[in-house]
């Protein structure tokens, strides 16, 4: 019995075992494989990683560590994921536990999540996607905020100054009792954001008297109306009695308000309009967590509130003129309940329920449209039962059924099963596969959007086959952890988007995708001398993401395509050296030619969009005075000055600065281990 | 001292690899002939609109001809365009732009930008009054802006005098008769307006039954035909009946002589005129042909859209007549994510050729 409560406590506690674990610029290691990770191709973010600089959101680090495609459009833009070449709906993202997907859209702007807000990020690619939630057809990303580690009090306090008028801001103050921590963050972020490109998209003519061009050049203009204005508070307080009981509140307040950069081919005066969006959004978690010997149960609620108010207008010769004046209100309830029994060293068995109720009222106020969007509630339950066995010592299965329900619709049952295997302990060589059906619902402005809302969508049906291996090979100054999988899924009735002959978008379920490629992750660390310690991370994904729908008419020529702005080669590179108080860090992102039609035309310049590489670069000097910890980052975004665009018509920036200044006071601390 | 000179190394092998290549030749056309411009929407917000040419004797077609000929791009959302002593104006909708470019070489002469006037914000449709002035109707803005269609200079516009609510500020195609044009308000309205053209003002207006006017023109009797969408229906929402009608207005009295309900579908519906404009063409789903002195409409379509092996109709996106021979040219937006399909067909609804051109095929100029 004490060694099945101690493979709990090594196998669940999240808190406790990523505080156990060493970390070198990201390479961690763990002292036993977890029968909990049974078969599971994910990629764990650290606090290392995550925090690089303030000025990034988590787009900026899936971009930079992970083999997700991130789209967008620069700093403060709408950023989506399209995990191994799915749809930004198909990525299920869950904070604290709670799934925070919008239930308008299915998606997560993952701009409006500040990195130095999260503290553990796991990506389960998919089918690992099902032991965390349903939908996740393409993956799922796991965010977490965790307990302050130090005792006592502590205050860290971070400026950055960057081009375009960027002010960057992060506050933190932390304080820990033995049973009671608590941490406050506030980030405050504004920027012109107005960088000036060379414009390939318009020439201007110079022309003589007569009218006639003699000379014409491509202008240099500025970003227009990319401005940002980001605030973000979040409190977390949690309690451990030593009980065996923990609890944690999450309370996250986020305002962002943003202009909407004009296309690079819009010859309207930004002056002249106000094309804005202003967000406000609330989520909180409330979570209770008993461990005993052999069991382990948690009910965590959560509540979402967000208003996303969209203005789009004119006012020129004194004549004010509305073009989109758009308001949605969404609320969002959650209970969840789960339990881990593990009878037996080799046995696990955990089943779990959540109820989400989702309140929508959506509505546009500008001349051009009639009535509500709508305003619609919808209820969603969610629940799963999982065994993870263990026959003999170096094979593990684990088997998870999922069943789901919308509304007054069910959800098809959703099996999947996964399997690993240690070929090479010393190395940690483990061989994993998997297999599982999932599916993915509509959401609500797939159902209820006026006009355009479809409410005889089905599900969209996603079957996913993976298999991979791990490795992790430990020496007294290297170390070499990595893992390479292969992947093939099939996606049925995809729904799809697209306009109509009224001149407004439907979506319906026309498209069949067959995914698949191979995703590789190679991570080392190698301490060189006393005080010199480099590593290194890099991630390449190969995603052919490939139309096998039924031709809209014989003139359709996207059978076999690949699909629109999902890349097949992606790549990212992270290389850190370490001396003394001084740290050199090495960025470089690759993504290859994305085709912005369904037919893959390149016969005309905007069918494609040229592939790229991206380079930052970021040199870091830490002082530690005797009161306070000064250090001071520079980075240089896009070093050589790479003139490029990830959506068609939307410039990006050329090099850019930030400089960041950390204080970090010194304050007597409790030495007590908490 | 060794990591110095590899990180060095692997830096120059990333800048050396950073080179871009947005600079692009123009290129040089020059044609008298008869051609067809065919104007490609492309996708909103995307900027990928494009133009292409079509050479009927030659059956042969250059695609994205105005960016080869000007190394810039179209813009955002090609709304339309008009032919004019040999100018080709284009509306660029959400560009905030009207191109005038040469007819034969294709490049640009000069440009009417949002920025350059004082109420123009997404133009719709250039109608030319005269060689001095043409007036730009707008989606959003509640003028029609005025301009000197051989100079671009702004040089005014007009107040359509419609409540800035329910969509009357949106005007489309633009018909004349005599001194009035005639303008429809599709988005969410069911008004014609007429102008005045010698004093710039709107002087009149009718009200259909149906609603969101789509497409006009003036017969050879000076009958005005007027389509429209009848709103749509989707889900539990509706807007009007969802029902096309087609409208026979006296533009003159501006009474309805005329009003036949549509086949419903999810239809895009557009009206053009023979040559002699003696008969009006519609597309319904099908091409539909029609005497102006008819009283209905045919039951059967004089080209049906074409099918697929599994015999689904393509969805038939645009139609125009060559006012020279007859010729039918309809667009195919297929999925309208990729190139379109243009069929050509001879005045009697033969066949003739079928080329592929930019996405979302919406309109044809004929030289």
């Amino acid at each position: 019995m004490r060694k099945s409560g101690l493979i709990l406590l090594c196998l669940i506690p999240c808190l406790a075992w990523s505080q156990k674990e060493t970390s070198l610029q990201g390479v961690q290691v763990s002292a036993k494989r977890r029968l909990s990770d049974t078969g599971l191709q994910k990629t764990s973010l650290d606090s290392t990683q995550l925090h690089d600089n303030i000025a990034l959101s988590m787009a900026d680090i899936l971009t930079r560590n992970s083999t997700l495609f991130i789209k967008n459009y620069g700093r403060a833009t709408e950023s989506t994921a399209e995990f191994r070449g799915t749809s930004p709906s198909h990525t299920q993202v869950t904070w604290n536990g709670m799934r925070i997907n919008s239930p308008m859209l299915g998606t997560v702007d993952f701009s409006t999540l500040p990195a130095y807000f999260i503290d553990q990020a796991t990506l389960y690619h998919g089918a690992s996607s099902m032991h965390l939630t349903g939908g996740g057809l393409g993956g799922a990303v796991e965010l977490r905020t965790l307990a302050p580690t130090d005792g006592g009090s502590s205050l860290q306090y971070i400026q950055g100054i960057g081009s375009y008028h960027t002010y960057d801001q992060f506050l933190r103050f932390s304080h820990s009792t033995p049973k009671w921590s608590s941490s406050t963050r506030i980030v405050y972020s504004t920027s012109k954001n107005n960088f000036s490109y060379v414009n390939h998209d318009k020439k201007v003519d110079i022309r003589d008297e007569a009218g006639n061009i003699i000379d014409s050049y491509h202008p240099t203009e500025r970003n227009q109306s990319g401005y940002f204005t980001d605030i973000h508070a979040l409190q977390d307080i949690f309690h451990n009695d030593h009980k065996g009981n923990r609890m944690g509140l999450s309370v996250w307040y986020a305002h962002h308000k943003r202009g909407l950069p004009f296309l690079s081919v819009d010859y309207k005066d930004d002056t002249d309009f106000t094309n804005e969006q202003n967000q406000n959004t609330l989520r909180s978690v409330l979570s209770w967590e008993h461990t005993a010997q052999q069991w382990k149960t948690a009910l965590r609620g959560g509540y979402i509130y967000q208003d996303v108010a969209y203005h789009y207008s004119t006012t020129r010769q004194n004549v004010h003129t509305v073009i989109t004046q758009s308001q949605s209100y969404t609320h969002n309830g959650y209970l969840q309940a789960e339990a881990d029994y593990i009878p037996h060293e080799n046995w696990m068995l955990s089943a779990k329920a959540e109820a989400y109720y989702n309140k929508v009222r959506s509505y546009d106020r500008s001349p051009f449209h009639q009535s509500e969007n709508y305003d619609k509630g919808r209820m969603e339950y969610h629940g799963s039962l999982q065994a993870r066995w263990r026959p003999f010592a170096p094979f593990s299965l684990a088997a998870v059924i999922r069943e789901e329900a919308y509304g007054h619709k069910w959800v098809p049952i959703m099996p999947a099963i996964f399997a690993d295997y240690v070929l090479y302990a010393p190395w940690k060589l483990v061989a994993k596969a998997s297999v599982a059906r999932n599916y993915r619902y509509p959401s609500m402005n797939d159902l209820y959007f006026k006009p355009g809302g479809n409410p005889g969508l089905e599900p969209e049906k996603g079957f996913t086959y993976d298999a991979g291996i791990e490795w992790e090979i430990s020496r007294k100054r290297f170390q070499l952890r990595g893992n390479a999988s292969a992947f093939d899924s099939y996606i049925k009735d995809w729904i799809l988007w697209t306009p109509n002959t009224k001149g407004y978008w439907q979506p319906s379920n026309v498209k069949e995708v067959h995914n698949y490629g191979v995703e590789t992750t190679l991570e080392a660390g190698l301490k060189i001398r006393k005080h010199t310690q480099a590593s290194l991370t890099a991630n390449y994904a190969f995603t052919p993401s490939i139309n096998k729908g039924e031709q809209s008419g014989g003139n359709d020529a996207s059978y076999g395509k690949q699909l629109c702005y999902v890349p097949r080669h992606s790549a990212n590179l992270s290389a850190r050296v370490q001396w003394k108080s001084w740290a050199l860090q090495y960025k470089w992102v690759h993504y290859s030619e994305r085709f912005t039609t369904t037919s893959n035309e390149v016969s005309y310049i905007t069918g494609r969009l040229k592939p790229y590489f991206m380079s930052d670069i970021t040199l870091e000097k830490t002082f530690r005075l005797r009161h306070l910890d000064v250090s001071v980052k520079g980075v240089v975004n896009n070093l050589f000055d790479t003139d490029y665009v990830t959506v068609l018509s939307r410039p990006m920036a050329g090099r850019n600065f930030e400089v960041f200044i950390q204080l970090k006071p010194k304050w007597e601390k409790k030495r007590k281990e908490y | 001292m060794k990591f110095r000179y590899l990180l060095l190394t692997f830096l120059s092998v990333l800048c050396a690899c950073n080179g871009t290549d947005n600079e692009n030749e123009e290129e040089h056309f020059q044609d008298t002939g008869k051609g067809v411009f065919i104007l490609n929407e492309g996708n909103y917000n995307s900027g990928n609109s494009t133009l292409s040419y079509y050479y009927p004797g030659e059956k042969r077609v250059e695609n994205g001809i105005f960016l080869r000929s000007n190394d810039r791009k179209l813009g955002d959302t090609g709304q339309s365009m008009t032919l004019y002593n040999n100018t080709l104006f284009i509306a660029m909708e959400n560009s905030g732009i009207v191109w005038g470019i040469d007819a034969e070489t294709f490049r640009v002469k000069g440009q009417l930008t949002a920025a350059q006037t004082e109420h123009m914000i997404n133009p719709r449709f250039v109608h030319i009054v005269n060689e001095g002035k043409a007036y730009v109707s707008d989606l959003y803005s509640p003028y029609i802006t005025i301009f000197n269609p051989t100079t671009f200079r702004s040089l005014g516009s007009i107040h359509t005098g419609q409540p800035s609510a329910n969509g009357y500020s949106s005007t489309e195609n633009m018909v004349q008769h005599g001194n009035h044009v005639f303008t429809n308000c599709w988005s969410y309205s069911n008004k014609i307006l007429a102008i005045d053209t010698r004093t710039d003002e709107v002087t009149d207006s009718i009200v259909l039954g149906s609603w969101q006017p789509k497409s006009m023109i003036v017969d050879a009797r000076g009958k005005l035909w007027v389509l429209t969408d009848g709103g749509y229906h989707t889900g539990d929402e509706s807007f009007g009946d969802n029902v096309p009608h087609l409208y026979r207005i006296d533009a003159a009295t501006l009474e309805i002589e005329q009003d036949q309900a549509l086949d419903t579908d999810e239809a895009g519906v557009q009206i053009a005129a023979s040559p002699d404009k003696s008969v009006i063409y519609i597309v319904n789903n099908d091409i539909y042909r029609m005497g102006i002195t008819d009283e209905h409409l045919p039951v059967r379509p004089f080209i049906s859209a074409p099918t697929d092996s599994n015999g689904r109709r393509h969805k038939l996106y645009a139609i125009g007549v060559n006012p020279h021979n007859g010729e039918i040219y309809v667009a195919d937006a297929v999925d309208y994510a990729q190139s379109g399909t243009v069929y050509r067909y001879s005045a009697q609804g033969e066949l003739i050729d079928r080329f592929r051109t930019g996405i979302n095929p919406n309109g044809f100029a004929f030289k």
